[in-house]
């Protein structure tokens, strides 16, 4: 459960309320500049924020910083490296709050299909790649918090659609996702989604509900038309 | 989580106790290694046991001290600012020393007493310290404290031209500055020892086991302090830590270039970057570095000064490694 009162960051982020149950998977949607990421660093406590941001229930201020990195995950948007590290020692330390145990890192890297690239320093994968490397560390922490700004850029069609699923299957299993999107098809595959414009939030619930096209043309300025079109999946296996 | 670093810690270990005995061994005086451990233990003759621990025991002891201070500064350095290129002398401390130790002398303070230069250069590295740390307290970027560092630099190597064309009338004077800007360890005696090396250990000992919030901070800091690393905690230890092991090498070696800034990268091209084995790596291989190349020193004329001999060995090294594997 993750939760934020009257959250403002300068004028990124204004005056927000948000609550986020177990098992929601939300997508946040915006134009540049509307505060999603702002959003997600305030959540994560990376910021300085005015207003009150509870995890658990527990005031983030009173929670140790170990403590946090087992509670919550952040993806940050960057994923650049300028130490060869190995893709493994990567993932693995997404377990530093856990006294650097291993568990669940081989599982992390073979759902975010990193496997191969165990031993290949960081520097040498391409921009998709070191995405997924970094998702996977996020992964590892098994935290029930998973905050994802925009996971799936620089992810080719599959990947990008395995993110999505992920995202599914963790939140059935009880965590918590919210996940800053550009592409606004995708957020259909969410089950919130929630709209920022000029800091403030503009629109929230089912994505049928909330992505009309008034709202669409209104936050975005686009022309939104609902047709048929090539729409790519997983294959069902 | 377990990293391979016992067997190549051990190599550098060994390294460095061979690096110890050819530094108490080699000199104008001859002292095979019966004859050190002999001298260690007070027997053996009196110019063996003067020679063992009046000049060469200090004088290896301070270039410990140096060496794995400026490896070990050099390391975390590039950690923080996340560039393999970030040196010890980015954030204007080791220029602070110079310009304190050449005011000293400038001033004829060489000639007072065998201590007023280091003190010198300790105070002027301390306070560039102290303004670094101010810098750092108030919550700067490191983007910030790298400025910081280029405007300390300035002012502190214009203070340093200044006084050394001031000073150009008295030769004497001169080439104390020009002597001590080259950095050595010759002369050093147990105050020296005192001086450095304990507090050298002691930061050492502090910095080990960081190693792995070192290297989550080395790849982002946000990323970082979302795994768990109280990262405003770290940045401010590790700015403390490097920047008094800076001040000390400083003020007992003089500026010695090129070890802080190469030591650490050739190490992290052999062994990796994983700072678990960086920082040992580093603090072992700046002490093999600067007790080695202080070896020549003794037999070479008086120009080849330990920080040139520093860099002409270090300088062909890296470019050979940069041959073999693009980094």
């Amino acid at each position: 459960m993750l939760s934020a009162q009257g959250i403002s960051v300068g004028t990124r982020l204004r005056e927000m309320d948000f609550r986020a149950e177990p098992g929601e998977h939300i997508a946040i949607l915006g134009p540049n500049g509307a505060g999603k990421s702002t959003l997600l660093n305030a959540l994560a406590g990376l910021l300085p924020t005015k207003g009150h941001v509870a995890w658990n229930g527990q005031d983030l201020a009173k929670i140790p910083f170990l403590q946090r990195g087992r509670m919550l995950s952040w993806l940050g948007q960057e994923s650049h490296a300028e130490f060869a590290f190995p893709v493994r020692d990567v993932v693995a330390q997404g377990r530093h709050a856990w006294g650097d145990d291993f568990a669940g890192v081989d599982e992390a890297m073979a759902t975010l299909d990193i496997t191969h690239l165990a031993q290949r320093p960081i520097t040498q994968l391409s921009g998709g790649e070191r995405r997924r490397v970094f998702l996977a560390r996020a992964l590892a922490t098994s935290a029930p918090i998973q905050l994802w700004d925009e996971p799936a850029s620089s992810l080719d069609v599959r990947h990008a659609l395995e993110v999505y699923r992920l995202a599914q299957q963790l939140a059935a299993k009880g965590s918590t996702l919210l996940v800053s999107l550009h592409d606004i098809r995708a957020a259909y595959r969410f089950s919130r989604v929630l709209v920022l414009e000029s800091g403030c939030l503009v629109g929230d619930g089912p994505p049928h509900d909330v992505l009309t096209a008034k709202l669409i043309r209104d936050v975005f300025r686009v022309e939104a038309s609902f047709v048929t079109s090539l729409v790519p999946e997983l294959p069902a296996d | 989580m377990k990293v391979q670093r016992t067997g190549p810690v051990l190599v550098f270990l060994v390294l460095t106790v061979l690096a110890v005995m050819a530094s108490l061994a080699l000199g104008d005086a001859l002292l095979p290694p019966r004859d050190i451990f002999a001298a260690l233990i007070g027997r053996g003759d009196d110019l063996a046991r003067t020679v063992l621990w009046d000049i060469r025991l200090p004088r290896t002891l301070v270039g410990l001290a140096v060496g794995a201070g400026l490896g070990a500064s050099g390391a975390v350095m590039q950690a923080y600012f996340r560039n393999p290129l970030a040196s010890p002398g980015l954030l204007g401390v080791s220029s602070g020393g110079a310009l304190g130790a050449v005011a000293a002398l400038a001033l004829g303070g060489g000639a007072l007493s065998l201590f007023t230069v280091p003190l010198a250069s300790i105070l002027g590295a301390f306070l560039a310290t102290g303004a670094v740390m101010l810098m750092a307290r108030r919550g700067a970027s490191p983007e910030h404290l790298l400025l910081g560092g280029v405007a300390l630099n300035a002012l502190f190597g214009a203070a340093t031209s200044f006084l050394v064309a001031v000073s150009a009338a008295h030769m004497q004077a001169t080439g104390q500055i020009i002597f001590w800007l080259m950095g050595g360890i010759e002369n050093r005696t147990w105050e020296h020892v005192w001086m450095a090396l304990p507090l050298v250990v002691i930061s050492c000992g502090l910095l080990l086991p960081m190693g792995q919030s070192m290297n989550l901070l080395a790849l982002g800091e946000s990323g970082a302090q979302s795994l768990g690393v109280d990262v405003k905690r770290l940045r401010w230890q590790l700015v403390v830590l490097s920047t008094v092991l800076t001040a000390l090498a400083t003020a007992v070696g003089g500026v010695v270039g090129f070890v802080g800034l190469v030591v650490p990268h050739l190490v992290r091209m052999i062994f990796g970057p994983d700072h678990r084995r960086l920082l040992p790596l580093s603090m072992l291989g700046g002490a093999i570095l600067v007790l080695v190349c202080d070896l020549p020193t003794r037999f070479l004329p008086a120009g080849m000064r330990l920080g040139v001999v520093t860099s002409l060995v270090g300088g062909p090294f890296l470019l050979w490694l940069l041959r073999k594997r693009p980094c």
